[in-house]
């Protein structure tokens, strides 16, 4: 009889454990597809790209704060201010790209001087109305002699998710750790005012 | 007696005038031989940076910042013409350098801000960056030390933190002369 319990109970954890095994399977499979339905669609590293961007700063040779195009042509990331020859950064030689956010008024200085001119502050009315949510793009290469370079860039909002995902498919691999970074530091923040 | 002092005062003009023309150049001359003494007790040794990449700290600051912040370090540097050259982090040029310092600098406090509450509420959002910036010999030895704070209060983007705080630090650098042993 305890012969039999035994078997029987082994038994029964034989099938449970099966049970477990098949339904952690399916569980595992159904991960798997909500996975690859969520990731962007497959990008063809081959074929051309091309956006608007802001150069905020570290391209040799280029202005700050001027727009131009991002472009990513064959081994080469480029950006083009105008019909000016534009500069090129290999894309072999990016250590690493960074995702990040950021949000700034519209309007530069005219804007500025209208608000500042309004009257009963109007202008912080208007300031609270007239910002916008940018992507930033910030890169680390390097140069012929291993020189380190930085490069930031200002792209329209869920633009930098597209360059992420070409710099991707070309080996680039670009972490998006701003947005967790700005979340942690406003918590810092948070402690040091308390 | 009138007519001697006349021509006397005459001859001592025109002896003034025969020295001035004749050795003109004195005074610069006496200069350079300062500048050369100057030179040749070894202060004016010229200098060259290497500025590495910005050491965040304990703290998680945007990657962003740190880059603008090395960027906007090179660039500030380069405008003091405090040093001869300035080299990027990395850079194998440096190796070859004999008079080579070593700028670290790391993120010690570091308050992100929010442009549209600047905006709206004048004070409030602002941007703060604290560092320390440590100029160090070849060898490790630390040569200067200071704390330099960068912030933007009421105009402009978060990023003109850093490059208010690269000014300050290239001014806080700023050296007549560098005692290393």
């Amino acid at each position: 009889m305890d012969r039999f319990f035994i078997l029987r109970n082994h038994g029964n954890s034989y099938f449970v454990g099966h049970a477990l095994i098949r339904v952690w399977a399916l569980l595992l499979c159904s991960g798997l597809g909500a996975l690859a339905q969520s990731t962007a669609p497959p990008v063809n590293a081959s074929a051309p790209f091309s956006i608007r961007a802001t150069h905020l700063l570290g391209l040799e040779n280029t202005k700050s704060n001027c727009n131009g195009a991002l472009s990513i042509q064959g081994e080469a990331l480029q950006f083009q201010q105008g019909g000016t020859p534009g500069t090129e950064v290999k894309i072999t030689s990016i250590q690493a790209a960074f995702l990040g956010g950021e949000s700034k008024q519209v309007g530069g200085l005219p804007m500025k001087l209208g608000k500042a001119a309004a009257p009963y502050g109007g202008g912080r009315v208007v300031s609270l109305l007239a910002h916008k949510k940018y992507d930033t793009l910030t890169l680390e290469y390097v140069d012929s002699n291993g020189g380190l370079h930085g490069a930031i860039f200002q792209l329209s909002k869920g633009q930098g998710e597209l360059v992420a995902n070409f710099l991707k498919a070309r080996g680039v691999s670009p972490s998006s750790g701003e947005y967790q970074a700005t979340k942690q530091s406003t918590v810092e923040v948070m402690h040091e005012n308390n | 007696m009138k007519t001697i002092r006349r021509s006397s005062s005459i001859i001592y003009v025109a002896a003034i005038v025969a020295i001035m023309v004749a050795f003109p150049a004195w005074l610069p001359a006496q200069t350079a031989a300062v500048k050369s003494s100057d030179a040749s007790s070894g202060s004016a040794v010229q200098w060259s940076v290497q500025v590495d990449r910005v050491n965040p700290g304990d703290l998680e600051v945007a990657h962003s910042f740190q880059v603008a912040i090395y960027e906007n370090l090179l660039k500030e540097l380069n405008k003091t013409k405090q040093f001869k050259q300035v080299f990027r982090d990395g850079d194998r040029n440096a190796s070859d350098v004999p008079n080579l310092l070593v700028l670290q600098t790391t993120v010690e406090k570091y308050t992100p801000g929010n442009e549209t509450r600047r905006a709206v509420t004048t004070v409030s959002g602002a941007t703060k960056l604290t560092v320390r910036s440590q100029i160090l010999t070849r060898e490790g030895k630390i040569v200067l030390e200071r704390t330099v704070n960068g912030d933007v209060r009421f105009f402009g983007s978060n990023l003109r933190a850093t490059h208010n705080l690269a000014r300050n630090i290239a001014k806080a650098i700023k050296q007549p002369r560098w005692d290393v042993v």
